[in-house]
């Protein structure tokens, strides 16, 4: 099979490339190319990058951008488009995860790309979104006063991880923005940015021409410095030496958005665990941990429900191993490595363990390693081993939980709740205080809006700078 | 202490393994030994009995040793697995823990140290000394005296006590760490006599002493036939440094060659170890095979899938299974947390079965402790 070509550079001819870098996926199914690039190529890039955001983009309606993007999310959410096919053939291999898999984030993720989602993430981030092209009046303000925003120049992207449409994501806030991008892909998936780049340059060959997407081995400095001195934004992926690293390389003015991993978890109060209402509780919460593969930093780690319900904790735990069975017939776990299939037999071994020592422990798993539902009394938070392992904690009051969170603080995101409104506003409270940065239903938990607050920061207002005119 | 049959059945263990490891040891003798060892611990080991009859593998339907069924490392966490009381033990051994993980210690007890005894010192003289060579031994470890639950410390000192040439001493406390001076001076002194030496660390034990000697300037060109064993994991107690690294800094700055470094495979849960095949190939045959873990005749490793945890065709990589008849006292079939390969004459072990980094933008609940712990220090 041909190589896909992984990467998306304006200006760049095959004469340019000396050598090219082909990685293969899925025990060679598929065959990824990217160009090996020499410093002065990439110097060039950027450079090019520059020039065509001062041509195409510094003065474009932000309106326009939004229908480009729009253009491009179109094609890949359509199941027809040769674009959207290729995804669909080589992100299983690519990514890990099952086809269908596949085909349900990308669904979900393009729908995010497209003009209504934009434009309420626009509102969302500065009211009025024409600060981007123009002075506007200063919200609140005395009438004579303006501000407008401008995005940085360049913005540099290092990505990480697999979970496809985190990096399309971010690209597509760099743009709206209206800077030029240049987006660093991960070895997990350096396909879908490219596509996606490809796609734009295609619906809109000026835009094409603002942004950059390519892979190279980690640890290659030269290039790296490269972009990060050029950049005058920073938007870094990835797990804490890896963040260390470019931290430690980007220039002091340079600002610096880091995105670390996450976790993610459920509380399901008693009334959720009313017996008509806990086996739809418990398919939902079987679906967030199973989108991604539990991979994604949405994805719970563990349940903690609420003692005196109806179906009591441990019942729950049966309830869920029963959904997670259903959830693997229709978008089955994919493909794990030796070591995390290893970690998961390794986790399963010790609970068996520590069920014949004496502790309240249940184990509910498939005959593979495909789901595993791990019942444990002991109260005390404890993360997955990942690739669908759920753990489930009862607890007395889910009040009691955030002391359970607090050694964890930093790595906290989503806490998925099922509960009545009023114990909802009370328990957010709380965990927005422990560091939670996002409270949200079961059903939605695995697809964070647009415009979340990602990580408890500001997806657009983060990457750009105000000027204000005052009068 | 082991039971009448037990002692009888140790007697057997301990006669064999003072063959020595180039004594063969058949896959039908080994089986006969395994399967009746087997057997006493299913009699003497409730738990390990407990785990057994939830398999229905019960001694009756066991008919090979790969068979029996192995206990993760992990269950040495939970329960006392040993056969008979675990009050009236040898030694209790220990692995270390984490801070923040309430997860207990894992505790392995030792009815009979005659056969752990038996079992370390033709393997070791095997892998480190097949040339016979006597020779100081330094050990960059702490003495098990102040480690007396630590394996690895009750390991060297004994090889210290029974293979020691005169000069042999121990540079580590638990308190002051590696004692940088001392072992230098006393490098320096073996290297102007001429004598070759013997190290003993851990590989973070030697990345101290490594960094140490880079930020004195010093290096030492040690007497030929000078060797080490290294052995263990980093788990954050040094800057993680790969293997090739390692050895390259051995030959740099002590002038040890890498066919001299061996490294040395063992865990807490285990009464036997594996070596590098390195040193030993070099001795006898004059050629080294690719480095390549190497155990005595009375340890067997199946690699099982990780996927079904069934035996995988040979050169699949999977979760290493160690079955070690000096494991009498305890359980003799061990699960461990390693991947690894079978290769001709032993495996090659491919890390640990957790560490495998998020391939997303989650955190796996490993890295995620040691991230926690990483900041509260």
């Amino acid at each position: 099979m041909t190589a896909i070509d992984a990467y998306h550079l304006p200006g760049l001819r095959e004469g340019d490339v000396a050598r090219w870098n082909i990685r293969e996926y899925g025990g060679g199914e598929v065959r990824l190319r990217v160009p090996v690039l020499e410093p002065p190529v990439l110097e060039a890039v950027v450079e090019r990058l520059r020039v065509a955001r001062a041509n195409y983009l510094e003065a474009r309606p932000v309106g326009d951008v939004v229908r480009a993007i729009d253009l491009a999310a179109r094609r890949l959410a359509d199941r027809g488009d040769p674009r959207r096919e290729l995804a669909e053939r080589a992100l299983p291999a690519v990514t890990g995860y099952s086809p269908p898999m596949v085909r349900l984030v990308l669904d979900r993720m393009a729908a995010d790309w497209t003009e209504p989602a934009l434009a309420s993430l626009l509102r969302s981030e500065f009211g009025d979104p024409a600060v981007l092209d123009t002075f506007r009046p200063r919200p609140g303000g005395n009438g004579r006063d303006r501000v407008r925003a401008f995005g940085p120049a360049l913005a540099f992207h290092v990505f990480a991880g697999n979970v496809p449409g985190v990096a399309v994501t971010s690209l597509v806030r760099s743009l709206l923005v209206k800077a030029a991008t240049l987006g660093k892909t991960a070895s997990g998936d350096p396909l879908l940015p490219a596509l996606f780049a490809r796609t734009l340059a295609e619906v809109d060959p000026e835009l094409g021409e603002c942004i950059a997407v390519t892979y190279w081995p980690g640890g290659s400095a030269e290039l790296e410095e490269i972009a990060l001195r050029a950049a005058e934004t920073v938007v870094v992926y990835g797990g804490e030496e890896a963040v260390a690293g470019v931290r430690a390389r980007t220039p002091a003015g340079t600002r610096l958005v880091v995105h670390g991993p996450r976790i993610s978890l459920v509380a399901l109060a008693r009334e959720s665990l009313a017996a008509d209402r806990a086996p739809r509780v418990a398919e939902e919460v079987a679906l967030a941990a199973a989108i991604f593969d539990q991979q994604g930093c949405v994805s719970p780690h563990l349940v903690y429900a609420e003692r005196g319900g109806d179906v009591p904790p441990e019942d729950f735990a049966g309830l869920l191993a029963k959904a997670m069975e259903g959830v693997e017939r229709e978008l089955p776990r994919g493909r794990i490595s030796a070591a995390e299939a290893a970690a998961i037999q390794q986790l399963r071994g010790a609970a068996e363990w520590r069920a014949l020592g004496g502790q309240d422990v249940r184990l509910l798993a498939s005959e593979g390693t495909e789901y595993t539902v791990l019942y444990e009394a002991d109260p005390a938070f404890a993360a997955s081993c990942l690739n669908r392992v759920v753990r489930v904690k009862p607890i007395d009051s889910l009040d009691a939980i955030v002391q359970e969170l607090a050694p964890y603080a930093a790595f906290l995101q989503t806490v998925g709740v099922d509960a009545p409104m009023a114990r909802r506003l009370d328990l957010a409270e709380r965990l927005g205080r422990v560091g939670v940065s996002r409270v949200t239903t079961l059903e939605r938990m695995p697809w964070p809006p647009p415009d979340w607050h990602h990580d408890g920061q500001e997806p657009l207002r983060e990457l750009v700078r105000w000027v204000d005119l005052e009068g | 202490m082991l039971d009448l049959e037990g002692r009888a059945l140790a007697a057997e263990l301990v006669d064999l393994f003072g063959r020595g490891v180039d004594a063969p040891l058949s896959d039908d003798a080994f089986d006969d030994l395994a399967r009746r060892v087997f057997v006493y611990q299913f009699e003497h080991n409730a738990p390990y009995a407990a785990y057994c009859r939830r398999r229905g593998l019960l001694p009756d339907v066991v008919d090979h040793w790969s068979r029996i069924p192995a206990v993760p490392t992990a269950a040495f966490k939970e329960v006392a697995l040993v056969c008979g009381d675990p009050r009236e033990v040898d030694a209790v051994f220990r692995t270390s823990g984490t801070t923040l993980g309430r997860e207990r210690r894992g505790e392995h007890y030792i009815p009979d140290l005659s056969l752990y005894h038996t079992s370390l010192l033709p393997n070791f003289v095997a892998h480190l000394f097949p040339d016979g060579a006597e020779m100081p031994i330094l050990s960059l470890i702490p003495s098990a005296r102040e480690m007396v639950d630590s394996s690895l410390a009750h390991m060297v000192s004994v090889v210290m006590d029974r293979l020691g040439g005169a000069g042999s001493g121990t540079f580590a406390t638990v308190a002051l760490g590696l004692d940088l001076d001392g072992l230098a001076r006393a490098l320096r002194r073996f290297e102007a006599e001429r004598t070759p030496v013997c190290l003993l660390g851990t590989s973070f034990s030697f990345v101290h002493l490594i960094d140490g000697l880079r930020e004195r300037g010093e290096s030492f060109r040690l007497a030929a036939g000078s060797r080490l064993m290294d052995t263990g994991g980093f788990k954050g107690r040094s800057r993680e440094v790969p293997e090739e690294e390692l050895r390259a800094a051995y030959e740099e700055l002590l002038g040890i060659p890498p066919d001299y470094a061996v490294n040395e495979y063992g865990m807490t849960e285990m009464c036997s170890q594996f070596y590098d095949n390195v040193l030993r190939d070099r001795v006898r045959h004059g050629a080294v095979a690719p480095r390549h873990k190497v155990g005595p005749p009375w340890v067997r490793t199946v690699v099982v899938s990780p996927e079904t945890l069934e035996p995988l065709p040979p050169g699949e990589v999977g979760i290493l299974r160690h079955y070690d008849l000096a494991n009498l006292g305890s359980v003799i079939g061990i699960q461990t947390e390693d991947l690894g390969r079978a290769v001709e004459g032993g495996f090659v072990v491919l890390g640990r079965a957790t560490g495998a980094p998020p391939r997303g933008c989650s955190i796996a609940m490993d890295l995620l402790l040691q991230a926690v712990e990483g900041r509260g220090r």
